[in-house]
C-alpha cells in the first residue's frame, strides 16, 4: 500500500498519481485506486482558474470512490460491494473498472477507512493500492495505513527556490526521524516520563517546568498522540532554567508530529532530539516546478537541490520531465 | 410555465409529478420542458460583447448550437450598451440526468425543525450531544460559530445552546488547533464545529487541514464529527480537507443540528442516520 501526500495543494500528487498509474497499465498490473480527499476532479476547489490532472484507469483495475462519482466518470464500472464509509459527497463504494476511462476518485476521509479499504482491493486483486492524499493532509502516510510514501513538493511552497528546499528538506526530516530503540521506554526508569494528553496538547509552560523538576532524571518523554510546537517551545523555555539537559521525545509515527515554525534540526540543536515507535518507508520525492498562476523553476536545478539537502537513497523524480519520461521507458 | 400535473413538484419515491393523467416522468431521465414533458426546451439569457445587430444575433444563434442547444432561436435581443447585445434565446436539449439516483444518493442530509431535531434526538441517541465550537487559527472572525452556536442564534433560528439535544462549548476565536482538540477529547465531545474564512491563502486551508490531522494523531478520528463552516466552504472543499461536512453561507443552526443528530445515529447503528441506500441501477455501472 503506498501513500502520496504532498506538502502543500498544486504540488504534483494526481500527477504523480497519472505517472504511478501509466506505468502500472502498460505492465498490465492490475492496482487500486483511492484518495483521502478528492481526484481527478476537472478544476480545482478553490482555485477554479486550475485545471486538474485526470485520473485515467483500465478495465481491470480496482477504484474506492462515491457511487455518484462513479456514475458521472461515465465509464463502465462493475460495482463490487458498499463499504458503509460516508462521506461529505456520498457513500465510498467498491468498483472494478470494465472499461478504460477517467474517474474521480473521492474515498474516505479517515485514516483508519482507508487502510480497510485498500486492504480490500488487495483482496481483490489489485498488485498495490495507491491511496491519494489531499493538500498536505499526512495521515494517509502513517505506518498504520500504508508501506511506503511518495511525497509530493512544489514551487507552490515559496517565490523563492531556497525556500522550496529548505521547507522540503524540513518535511523529509520529519517523515525520516529515527526509530527510538526498544527499552528506552520501560515503564518504572526514572529516565522515562509517559506523558499526559492534556499537558502535551495544552503546552502551558508553568506545567511544563513543573513536570521537568518532578522528574529530574528524566532524559525521554514518550507522547501517545499529536506532538506539537508549542508545547516543544514550553519544554526549551523550561530546560533552559534547569541548565541544558538532554531530551528526547518518542512519538508513534512521523505523522504525529506538527511542527510548522522550526524543523526537527533546529530543536535538535538545542537539545531535544525526536524519534518514532514506527518509521515511513520514503520511496522517492516528486516535484512540480510550476506554481500555478504564479511562478516556475527549473526542473533539473530545483531537482538537484532538493537531491542535494535530503538523504542520498532517496530518488527525486520530475514526473513530467523528459528525464523521468526515459526513465519509465 | 404549465404544471403538467397540478402537483408542484417531484417526491424522491418515484410517484413524480405526473401521476395521475398525462404521460409520466422518467426520473431515471430527467431534462427540462416547457409546452410538454419531455421537449427539452430552455430558455435562457446573456450577453455577447458585440455590437447590437444582424451579425449579433446570428453569433448568439452560433453559440447556442455550439453549447448543444437544438433549434435555439433568439426571441428577445437589445443593446445594452455601447458594443454590448443582451439575448433571450430558446433552445431545445436533449441531455438528461438520473434524478433517481440522485436523491438516493447518501448525505443528502434531509434537515429537520427544532421540533424533530429534539425528537429525534431524544429517541436516537438518548444523551446531550455534545458539541464544541471555534474559529481557529488565526481567524479572529466568531460571529460564524456565535450563530450557530449561541442561543441568540441569528434570524429568528436559536443556536445549539438553545436546544435540550446539545450541550455546546463555545471556545471562542484564534484558538489553536491543539487546544481544541484537547478540550473536545477533555469534554468527550461527539463533534467539532470550526469556522474558518477560506481563502486561497495556504494558511487558511493549512491550519483547516491540521485540525483534521490533529484528531487522527490523537485517534479520534473515527469518534468525532468533524464540521467546518465558511463564506467559501462547500461539501467537496470539505471532503479534501477531510471533514465529514461543510456549511456555507445560507446555513442555519437547524441544518447543522441535523447533520450531527443523523450522522451521529448513523455511526451508532440505531437507525436511519445520513441515507446511504443504494441506487435502483447498483451494480449496473454505467455504460461506456
Amino acid at each position: 500500500m503506498l501513500a502520496l501526500v504532498g506538502l502543500a495543494k498544486n504540488t504534483g500528487k494526481t500527477e504523480t498519481l497519472a505517472a504511478l498509474l501509466r506505468e502500472h497499465a502498460a505492465a498490465g498490473r492490475p492496482v487500486g485506486v483511492t484518495s483521502i480527499g478528492r481526484d481527478g476532479e476537472e478544476r480545482d476547489v478553490i482555485d477554479a482558474r486550475i485545471e486538474k490532472p485526470r485520473v485515467q484507469l483500465q478495465a481491470g483495475d480496482l477504484v474506492a470512490s462515491t457511487s455518484s462519482l462513479l456514475r458521472a466518470s461515465g465509464v463502465a464500472h462493475e460495482r463490487l460491494s458498499r463499504t458503509g464509509v460516508r462521506t461529505p459527497l456520498g457513500e465510498v463504494v467498491l468498483a472494478r473498472m470494465t472499461k478504460p476511462g477517467s474517474v474521480e476518485v473521492a474515498g474516505p476521509s479517515a485514516a483508519a477507512d482507508l487502510r480497510s479499504v485498500g486492504e480490500e482491493m488487495l483482496l481483490l486483486g489489485a498488485e498495490q493500492a495507491l491511496l491519494d492524499g489531499a493538500i498536505d493532509r499526512r495521515a494517509a502516510s502513517s505506518p498504520a495505513v500504508a508501506d511506503g510514501l511518495v511525497m509530493a513538493t512544489g514551487a507552490i511552497l515559496g517565490e523563492d527556490i531556497e525556500d522550496v528546499v529548505r521547507a522540503t528538506s524540513e518535511a523529509v526530516d520529519v517523515v525520516r526521524l529515527p526509530a527510538a530503540d526498544d527499552g528506552s521506554e520501560r515503564d518504572g526508569d526514572d529516565a522515562h516520563v509517559a506523558l499526559a494528553r492534556r499537558l502535551v496538547l495544552g503546552a502551558d509552560p508553568g506545567e511544563i517546568a513543573a513536570l521537568l523538576s518532578e522528574h529530574p532524571q528524566a532524559r525521554t518523554l514518550s507522547v501517545d498522540g499529536a506532538l506539537g510546537e508549542p508545547f516543544l517551545e514550553g519544554l526549551l523555555a523550561a530546560r533552559r532554567e534547569r541548565a541544558g539537559r538532554e531530551l528526547r521525545i518518542v512519538v508513534a509515527d512521523p505523522t504525529k508530529v506538527f511542527l510548522t515554525r522550526r524543523g526537527v534540526r533546529w530543536f535538535q540543536r538545542q537539545g531535544v532530539s525526536i524519534e518514532v515507535r514506527r518509521t515511513i518507508a520514503l520511496k522517492a520525492i516528486t516535484v512540480n516546478p510550476v506554481a500555478p498562476q504564479s511562478h516556475r523553476f527549473d526542473s533539473a536545478q530545483l531537482r538537484e537541490l532538493i537531491a542535494a539537502a535530503v538523504p542520498d537513497d532517496i530518488p527525486v523524480l520530475d514526473v513530467l520531465d523528459e528525464s523521468y519520461l526515459a526513465l519509465a521507458k | 410555465m404549465p404544471d403538467p400535473a397540478g402537483t408542484g413538484g417531484a417526491d424522491a419515491n418515484g410517484a413524480g409529478p405526473a401521476s395521475g393523467a398525462g404521460p409520466r416522468v422518467d426520473l431515471a431521465r430527467v431534462k427540462p420542458y416547457a409546452d410538454h414533458l419531455g421537449d427539452g426546451i430552455v430558455q435562457f439569457s446573456f450577453t455577447l460583447p458585440v455590437p447590437y445587430g444582424l451579425a449579433a444575433r446570428k453569433a448568439a444563434q452560433e453559440w447556442a448550437a455550439k453549447m448543444g442547444f437544438e433549434h435555439p432561436e433568439v426571441v428577445h435581443y437589445q443593446e445594452l450598451t455601447d458594443g454590448y447585445t443582451y439575448f433571450v434565446m430558446f433552445g431545445e436539449s436533449n441531455q438528461t440526468v438520473d434524478y433517481a439516483s440522485l436523491s438516493d444518493e447518501g448525505f443528502d442530509v434531509e434537515y429537520m425543525s427544532e421540533e424533530e431535531i429534539e425528537d429525534f434526538a431524544g429517541r436516537q441517541i438518548g444523551r446531550p450531544i455534545v458539541v464544541v465550537g471555534a474559529a481557529t487559527g488565526t481567524d479572529t472572525h466568531s460571529v460564524g460559530i456565535d450563530a450557530m452556536l449561541n442561543l441568540k442564534g441569528f434570524h429568528g433560528h436559536h443556536g445549539l445552546e438553545g436546544y435540550k439535544a446539545f450541550q455546546t462549548h463555545n471556545l471562542g476565536s484564534q484558538v489553536p488547533n491543539s487546544v481544541l482538540v484537547s478540550r473536545a477529547i477533555d469534554l468527550d465531545a461527539d463533534a467539532i464545529l470550526v469556522s474558518q474564512t477560506v481563502t486561497q491563502q495556504n494558511l487558511h486551508i493549512a491550519n483547516l487541514t491540521e485540525l483534521v490531522e490533529m484528531v487522527e494523531a490523537e485517534g479520534r478520528r473515527k469518534q468525532m464529527i468533524l464540521t467546518c463552516g465558511g463564506p467559501r466552504v462547500s461539501n467537496e472543499l470539505a471532503k479534501e480537507l477531510g471533514f465529514d461536512a461543510g456549511f456555507s453561507k445560507g446555513t442555519y443552526p437547524h441544518h447543522v443540528a441535523s447533520f450531527i443528530v443523523r450522522e451521529l445515529a448513523a455511526r451508532n447503528g440505531t437507525g436511519h442516520g445520513a441515507p446511504v441506500s443504494d441506487s435502483p441501477s447498483a451494480g449496473a455501472g454505467a455504460d461506456g
